[in-house]
Parts: C-alpha cells; sequence; structure tokens
C-alpha cells in the first residue's frame, strides 16, 4: 500500500508541473490554432535565468518567478510580434509556416544558451532542495510540494483571467471565433501577442519551479515540449480544463507505469494513454467536462 | 575543346591531387569523433581537451617524424546517425589517416562500423560497450576496456568487505546500460549475490521515486547503478529523501566518477562507491603530472575518461611514428604492434574473452569521501582507506 500511495503522491505533484506547461501550450494552440514546438525551450530560457538570478545575486529560485515570468512574457510577445504575425501576410504555400518559425525560434534560443553557457549541466543547490515532509512512511518533497501549489495557484488566477477580466474574454472570444471578434472590435494582433506572452509566462513558471528539483542543459527543453504537446492533444486541443486534466493522468500514469510495469516503459505508458484517448475519446479528456 | 583535351587534363588534375598528400610539410591529419553538444556533451568536452593538450605536447616534441600532427573533431552529438555522417566525412572528405575518439557505445559503434567497411583503423578512447570488439573487426582497437570489465576491481572488494546477500541493479536502457547490467547480474551469480531486482529506466527522467519504492520494497544489500551523471545524481538524491538505506550504494562508473556529480547531488553523493577505471594518484608515469596540468590549464577536473583522451593521442602518434606508411592498412599494423605505457596505463592490443584488439587494464574503487573522490581500492594502491560500514543518517544529516 505505501509503495501504491508513494507512486500517486508522485505523481500528482510531478502531474501538476505537467499541467503547467501543458497550459501555456494549450493557450497558444487555443488562440493562433498553432502548435508552440519552441514551448520547452521558453522554458529552458526560464531555468537558466533563474539559475544566473540564484548562482550571482543570490536570489531564491521562487522569489525569482517574479522576474522570470515578466521577462518570458516580454519575450513571448517580441517573439509573436516580431517573428511570427509578419508570417500571417505573407501567401505561403504551407499555412502553417508560424509553426515552422516556432522551430527555429526553439534552435536558436537552446544554441544561444549553449554559447553563453556552454554545455554544462547546472543546478541549484538551495537548502530545501531536499528537504522532505514524511507523513508516516510517504515521503512529500518538499521543494515539489512548493511547486505543486504555486502551479495551482497560478492555475486558478490564468482561470479568473480568462472568465473574469474584459481582456481575458477578448482572448476567449478570440479562441472562438477570431473573424466575429474582429468585428466587435478586439484588437486581435495584441490579443495573440497576449497570449503567446502568457503562455511563455506560464512555461517560465513550470521552468522556475522545476530547476530545484531537476537540473539544467541547453538541451533541456525538447522533451518538455514534446510532453507539453501530448497533454494539450491529450486535454483536447485548446482546452485549459483538458490541459489540467491532462497533465495530472500523464504525471499519475507515467509514475503508475514506472512503479508497476517498468521505469524503462515510462514514457511508452505516457504514449499508450495518448493513443487510447485519441481513439476512444477523440476530443481528450475536455469531453469529460463541460467547460 | 575536345573531349580527349578534357579527359587528359582531367587525369593530369587527378595526378596532381594523388601527389598532393605527399608533398612534405602537409600535416598528418586524424579524424576525432567527440560529443561536445548534446546530453553527453560535458564527458565529449573533457576528452576534448585532453585530446588537445596532447597534441599541443606531442607536436611541441617534434611531431610525427618531423611532420606535424593535426586532430580534426567532429561533433556526434550524442547521436548514432550523426556519428556515422561524421566518420562518413572525415574519411572521405577529410582523407584522415585514422580515427580517435568514440565516447557512448551506440555512436562508437556506428562509427566502428563505418570504420570497419571502409577499411580505416580506429581507435576507441570510451565507447565501452563489449560488442564493439566482439565483432572480429581488424580495424577496430579499444584503449577502454570493456564495460562487463569495470565491476572486476570492485568484485574482491565486494566478497573481501561488504559480503553482500542480495543486490538491486539499476540501469538506464542503452547499450551501454543493458550491457553493464548483464555482465553484473552475472558477476553477482558467481559471487552468490542473489538479484532481487534488475530494472532499466529512461535517461533524462525528473521523477526517479518510482522505481526507488520498489527498490526500497525489495531492500538490498547492494545497489549497484549504471547512469550518466545527471540521472546518477538525481537517483541519489531521491533515495536519501526516500531514505533508501542499503548497506553499499555502488555506481558502474560513468556518471558517479564526474565532479559534477557530487557537485549536483551535493552531500547524497557522500559514501557512495563507484567503479573506476583510473585515479590520478595510480603509479602511472605521467598520471598525476597530467592531472595537475589539466586542472592548471582549464581550471577544472579531469578523471578518467580524460585520461582516456590523454592516452589515446599517445597511442595514436606512437602508431603513427611506427608505420611504415600512412596506408590503412601500415597504422593498422602498426597500432596492433602496440606496446606503450600511458597515462591511463599499458596499453597492449590483445584477444581476451570474446574481443579482438582489446586493452586489458586492472579497474578500482573509488568513494566519495568529505565532497572528494578517493581511491579506496585495492588497498594497496588506495588513496584513503575506505569508509565501512556506514551510517546513512549520520552522512545525510
Amino acid at each position: 500500500m505505501d509503495v501504491f500511495i508513494q507512486t500517486m503522491v508522485s505523481g500528482i505533484l510531478i502531474g501538476g508541473i505537467y499541467a503547467l506547461v501543458g497550459l501555456g501550450m494549450t493557450l497558444i494552440m487555443g488562440v493562433m490554432r498553432i502548435i508552440n514546438l519552441a514551448h520547452g525551450q521558453l522554458m529552458m530560457v526560464a531555468m537558466y535565468i533563474t539559475f544566473v538570478l540564484y548562482e550571482y545575486f543570490n536570489i531564491d529560485p521562487y522569489f525569482s518567478l517574479l522576474v522570470s515570468m515578466p521577462a518570458l512574457f516580454l519575450l513571448g510577445v517580441l517573439i509573436q510580434k516580431y517573428l511570427l504575425n509578419p508570417l500571417l501576410r505573407i501567401e505561403s504555400i504551407i499555412p502553417q509556416n508560424q509553426i515552422l518559425m516556432t522551430v527555429g525560434v526553439a534552435m536558436v534560443l537552446t544554441e544561444v544558451m549553449r554559447f553563453i553557457f556552454q554545455s554544462d549541466y547546472k543546478s541549484v543547490k538551495t537548502p530545501y532542495s531536499s528537504a522532505v515532509l514524511y507523513i508516516s512512511s510517504i515521503a512529500f518533497n518538499f521543494p515539489m510540494l512548493i511547486a505543486f501549489g504555486i502551479a495551482m495557484l497560478l492555475t486558478a488566477g490564468l482561470f479568473f483571467f480568462l472568465l473574469k477580466t474584459d481582456t481575458g474574454k477578448s482572448v476567449r472570444a478570440t479562441a472562438q471565433n477570431k473573424d466575429a471578434a474582429l468585428l466587435l472590435g478586439v484588437n486581435a494582433e495584441w490579443i495573440t501577442q497576449l497570449t503567446y506572452g502568457l503562455g511563455a509566462a506560464l512555461a517560465a513558471a513550470a521552468g522556475t519551479l522545476l530547476l530545484p528539483i531537476y537540473y539544467l542543459y541547453p538541451d533541456v527543453g525538447g522533451p518538455f515540449t514534446l510532453k507539453a504537446f501530448i497533454i494539450t492533444v491529450l486535454g483536447g486541443l485548446g482546452s485549459t480544463v483538458g490541459a489540467i486534466m491532462g497533465g495530472l493522468v500523464l504525471g499519475v500514469a507515467e509514475s503508475l507505469g514506472a512503479t508497476y510495469i517498468s521505469m524503462a516503459l515510462k514514457d511508452a505508458v505516457g504514449m499508450v494513454i495518448f493513443v487510447l484517448v485519441l481513439v476512444f475519446m477523440p476530443g481528450g479528456l475536455k469531453t469529460l467536462t463541460k467547460v | 575543346m575536345k573531349k580527349s583535351t578534357v579527359i587528359v587534363i582531367a587525369l593530369l588534375f587527378s595526378i596532381g591531387l594523388f601527389l598532393y598528400p605527399a608533398s612534405a610539410q602537409e600535416a598528418i591529419k586524424v579524424g576525432v569523433i567527440l560529443p561536445v553538444t548534446g546530453e553527453k556533451a560535458k564527458f565529449g568536452e573533457i576528452e576534448k581537451k585532453s585530446f588537445e593538450m596532447a597534441l599541443e605536447e606531442i607536436n611541441a616534441a617534434g611531431g610525427i617524424n618531423g611532420k606535424k600532427l593535426e586532430f580534426i573533431f567532429e561533433d556526434d552529438t550524442g547521436r548514432p546517425d550523426v556519428a556515422r555522417s561524421a566518420a562518413e566525412k572525415l574519411i572521405t572528405k577529410d582523407q584522415v589517416v585514422m580515427l580517435g575518439g568514440g565516447y557512448g557505445s551506440s555512436e562508437t559503434f556506428a562509427i566502428a562500423n563505418v570504420a570497419q567497411e571502409s577499411g580505416m583503423p580506429f581507435l576507441v578512447s570510451t565507447g565501452s560497450d563489449n560488442k564493439i570488439t566482439e565483432q572480429k573487426w581488424e580495424y577496430i582497437f579499444r584503449i577502454n576496456p570493456p564495460v562487463s570489465d569495470y565491476p572486476r576491481g570492485l568484485e574482491s572488494f565486494l566478497t573481501e568487505v561488504v559480503k553482500p546477500q542480495t543486490a538491486a541493479i539499476l540501469y538506464e536502457n542503452t547499450n551501454f546500460g543493458s550491457s553493464g547490467q548483464k555482465e553484473f547480474q552475472q558477476t553477482c551469480e558467481r559471487l552468490g549475490i542473489k538479484v532481487v531486482m534488475a530494472e532499466g529506466y529512461q535517461s533524462g527522467g525528473v521523477d526517479f521515486k518510482p522505481l526507488l519504492v520498489n527498490v526500497k520494497k525489495a531492500n538490498p544489500d547492494l545497489i549497484y547503478m549504471i547512469s550518466y551523471v545527471m540521472d546518477a545524481s538525481l537517483l541519489m538524491k531521491q533515495s536519501m529523501e526516500l531514505r533508501l538505506t542499503p548497506k553499499v550504494f555502488v555506481g558502474g562508473g560513468a556518471g558517479y566518477t564526474l565532479p559534477e556529480f557530487q557537485k549536483n547531488a551535493g552531500k547524497a553523493s557522500d559514501a557512495v562507491f563507484s567503479a573506476t577505471l583510473w585515479y590520478q594518484t595510480l603509479p602511472y608515469p605521467g598520471a598525476k603530472e597530467y592531472y595537475d596540468k589539466f586542472l592548471k590549464k582549464f581550471g577544472m577536473d579531469t578523471e578518467y575518461h580524460g585520461a582516456e583522451g590523454y592516452a589515446s593521442a599517445y597511442v595514436i602518434a606512437d602508431a603513427l611514428k611506427r608505420a611504415k606508411s600512412l596506408k590503412p592498412e601500415d597504422v593498422r599494423g602498426a597500432l596492433a604492434a602496440t606496446d606503450m605505457m600511458t597515462v591511463f596505463g599499458p596499453v597492449k592490443f590483445i584477444a581476451y574473452d570474446k574481443m579482438t584488439n582489446q586493452n586489458k587494464l586492472p579497474t578500482y574503487v573509488v568513494q566519495w569521501l568529505n565532497d572528494k573522490l578517493e581511491l579506496v581500492w585495492p588497498k594497496e594502491v588506495a588513496s584513503k582507506p575506505y569508509v565501512y560500514p556506514i551510517d546513512w543518517e549520520k552522512v545525510w544529516k
């Protein structure tokens, strides 16, 4: 029983971070109808910001959320404004050339970071990095608990923004029908920039929260882009609630798979769930909800 | 222009090309393939720096019979397909006289395949999967002991000191990992240690706890892990979190001997044993000097991978000096006749077990003590006495 509970705890905690990664991508997909293949790399940039702040200015990783998120928001806005939006105006044989651009952005970000920081593995070692809370014999990793908590807070904040504020409503309107939103006076161009910025900021939060328990090198982004993509599809493309469920499901499935099948097949278990959901629930997990 | 004239001119050119490499003062080019980007870049970097350091010394001492030696480095990025095309490029475009390097086992295997097909001598410095030298490939030589030999030094330590009853083996599911796992399993059977669990895992994971809770349940005396450096740090950190307390944690080389392991795992690295192939205090001529020089020059530690690179460069130089000509066949002959002392130990290519052209070396046991890697076994060459038994609660406090 202990093994099972420990597995579930691990899965849910990591799932919270996955959800945060997935949320950003889902938001971008919902509004712009593109897969942001630079998502993990944006996360990587935020991790480097956090690392630098910790290493040279001794700023606690959780405080650096206040720097990394706005910084990545700005980077996201700039990418959307100067790299992605101009592509919309060009006639091209591939309508999705914005996606190709995100691949390019991902490569550039990775190589720039490699140029600055080399390929070395970095990690931040806070006094609480390995702090553990024991409830009977179940270990709760403290930084993971905090990360999970902050992830939930950010998600709640995002929902509040999307459901209750005017700008948030404009974002949803643009996602539902861009032309109609335009007709009703929504500044769609600004909304796309805002959305990409928000998506990048959420990725930044995930990166910053992950750093105390993980490590960092320029290529760290790739696997997370893939994870985000799985979560997004799992959740039903463009659905925020779906993305949260997708993240948790993926985290728990990976953990259960690792414990009861084999850790070597961890990713395979995630993929099997992915295929099953697509086959039996083509609309993704969002079809289970009414939102 | 008439067709015949064109042919004559073309012929002249091709003769010119033919003569060109033979002209004096042309540097002797050797291709070296290492991962300098990607996940394995850390190891590749240490090796590349060691190769470069050795190259400077070799050329300062007169090069290869008066000619300069030149290393052309190619990055395999840790991917076999890239390694393969890098090898092809070096052989056909750069026209190197031989190949060196080879870090990851899968990449090395890919390079070895190309080298053997094109009859190009290849001195493997690191790639340690047994099968690389088990193919009866006469052009492939390996300075590094095969992964199956890594725990040899460990064996005597286990039978004489730890005497474990049960063991769990954790390994990354790659060529390197599973080959090491199979071998260690056989070692355990031979020593009468019961393997209660052998689990592979995917490199780059965030959370190893699901794997570790199973280990905890099995409660082995010995946990043997075959991992690269960051997986190694996470495995130890999370073992500490779960209070997983076997008699000993033993790393099977690779990640567990790197300075980065200690830097990232912090106190979780303390008291961890590892098999290793080399240590700077070993009584090999130049070993300590190499270590000090590297530390001074680059301001960073080096370890066995670096020593392999450094020694490889000298073996390459030695073979090229002795070769009758720079034709692949002659270079191959010279390599096969190698019998020299390097910082990495004596190098001689022999056939044993199922392997050919394989260098045979003793292996050692190191332990992390007070944030420093110390050679603890065999006792005759130890730099510090080993710490055993280990009180984990005290170590992890």
